[in-house]
């Protein structure tokens, strides 16, 4: 027993060390799907026929396909096809096929908070004069941020669990350097402090968003 | 020289026809009140004088200005964007469901509007909202948010911020049938000062009573059409029409 925990402590600083780029990859990737989501949603809402249709047909794409096979595109077949689009950066590679996937599932999420606002705040705001730009800005979104946390807390847990694909490209991330020790010392007790890395990150995320969550709710 | 003036007004929702021809004048400092049984058009009316509903065909005159000429759905008056809004600011409505902005205070409810479409500053949204306030009888519940009031006082607030766009006519859809019995009367007392004080209204409304004691002229509707109008007197006393008698017998 002693035995184990020693091997796990001499392993610690790898896993450490991967574990920021499965963080930094997780957070940025989120981070910029969230921007570019909330442009897909509205765009999706929006009554221009053709840049709903855009928007729709994207989200079509990227929750339709599998994200490990994106992540092959984006990183193999883009330069194969365009070979001015060869991405050197196994990190940015992965943080592109992250951001326009994750964007996909956060622009659903965004719309359907939107959707479910009662529509009589908008009648209210338009009887008011605002125009409708104003009354999504004020008066909408606002209220549709609370009703958006709780989804977008789940698909980041997700996305943290979901960056070990990164695997395949040959991305040292915490999945990666757990299965690297796993084979370089032909021990399987690696995956003991990996899972519970996975589990404290997941933690620490979802305090943070109940703690958002519950600050929005002030008015209710 | 009308305030609000329609012709023909029509609306279908595909193949029901919820207004048929409403024509309908209302004078400057008039209170009209329009009653009927549910499924009446009155609704769908008033929603369409702020384009809140398109109607199908009609044309709607607001302070004397054409705003709509629908024909087939489509409208046949060309005014710019800027030029229409204008029109309609003037004026303010207040719904059935008060429809508040649940992450704004009261005060914030007031102040919205006047500050982000009439660019108003800050400092005088302010002591307008907070006189308006006062005026519904708010003065202390300035700064609570709208889950925390009653329906009532909810409903104060929302003819509260209608006001503070200073409209010269004032719209209500039914603003006391998701009150409280008991909370009716608070809400009443203030649309009656409101008329007091000269406000042009067109309300929508179930409530006799006050058709009865502040109407200038009551509005009958059944089925989509404008069946009879007169002083309230003509109306709940010498209804012409059998509908209007049933009506009323069976709210009265």
């Amino acid at each position: 027993m002693m035995d184990a925990i020693n091997k796990i402590i001499g392993w610690m600083p790898a896993l450490i060390q991967s574990t920021g780029t499965t963080l930094a990859l997780s957070v940025l990737s989120v981070a910029a799907a969230l921007i570019f989501s909330v442009f897909l949603a509205l765009g999706k809402i929006s009554r221009n026929a053709v840049l709903s249709s855009i928007c729709r047909a994207y989200i079509f794409f990227f929750r339709g396909t599998p994200l490990l096979m994106q992540l092959f595109f984006i990183y193999y077949t883009l330069p194969q096809l365009i070979p001015a689009l060869n991405i050197q950066s196994r990190f940015f590679a992965a943080w592109l096929a992250f951001t326009l996937n994750v964007a996909a599932y956060l622009a659903e999420i965004i719309r359907a908070a939107i959707e479910s606002i009662d529509k009589g705040q908008m009648e209210a705001s338009r009887a008011l004069g605002l125009t409708r730009g104003q009354a999504m800005r004020l008066v909408v979104i606002p209220q549709a941020y609370r009703r958006m946390i709780p989804p977008i807390c789940n698909e980041f847990v997700m996305v943290l669990k979901d960056t070990s694909l990164v695997s395949i490209i040959a991305l040292t991330d915490l999945t990666y350097q757990t299965k690297i020790i796993a084979s370089n010392k032909a021990s399987a007790l690696v995956y003991i402090p990996a899972m519970i890395i996975y589990l404290v990150i997941t933690g620490v995320f979802t305090f943070i968003f109940n703690r958002l969550e519950k600050r929005l709710s002030i008015y209710e | 020289m009308s305030i609000i003036k329609t012709e023909n007004i029509c609306k279908s929702f595909g193949s029901v026809e919820v207004l048929k021809n409403v024509s309908l004048t209302v004078e400057p400092g008039e209170v009209v009140v329009i009653i009927g049984p549910s499924g009446a058009g009155k609704s769908t009316f008033l929603r369409s004088l702020n384009r809140l509903e398109k109607s199908t065909s009609g044309k709607i005159w607001i302070d004397d200005k054409l705003i709509e000429d629908r024909v087939n759905g489509h409208n046949q008056v060309h005014m710019h964007q800027k030029e229409r809004a204008a029109i309609l600011l003037e004026m303010g409505m207040v719904f059935q469901r008060f429809n508040l902005f649940p992450h704004k205070t009261a005060l914030q409810n007031v102040m919205l509007a006047p500050m982000t479409v009439k660019g108003v500053p800050e400092k005088e949204a302010r002591a307008k909202a907070v006189k308006l306030l006062e005026q519904v009888g708010l003065g202390d519940k300035l700064d609570a948010y709208p889950a925390k009031l009653s329906g009532g006082q909810q409903q104060r607030v929302a003819i509260a911020r209608a006001l503070a766009m200073e409209p010269k006519i004032m719209l209500f859809d039914e603003p006391t049938s998701a009150l409280d019995p008991e909370l009716v009367g608070d809400v009443l007392a203030v649309m009656k000062k409101l008329a007091e004080d000269g406000m042009t209204m067109l309300v929508v409304t179930h409530e006799m009573g006050f058709a009865r004691e502040v109407a200038d002229r009551v509005v009958f509707m059944y089925d989509g059409v404008v069946l009879e109008e007169g002083t309230p007197k003509e109306i709940f006393t010498a209804p012409k029409h059998d509908r209007t008698r049933q009506f009323l017998q069976s709210v009265l």
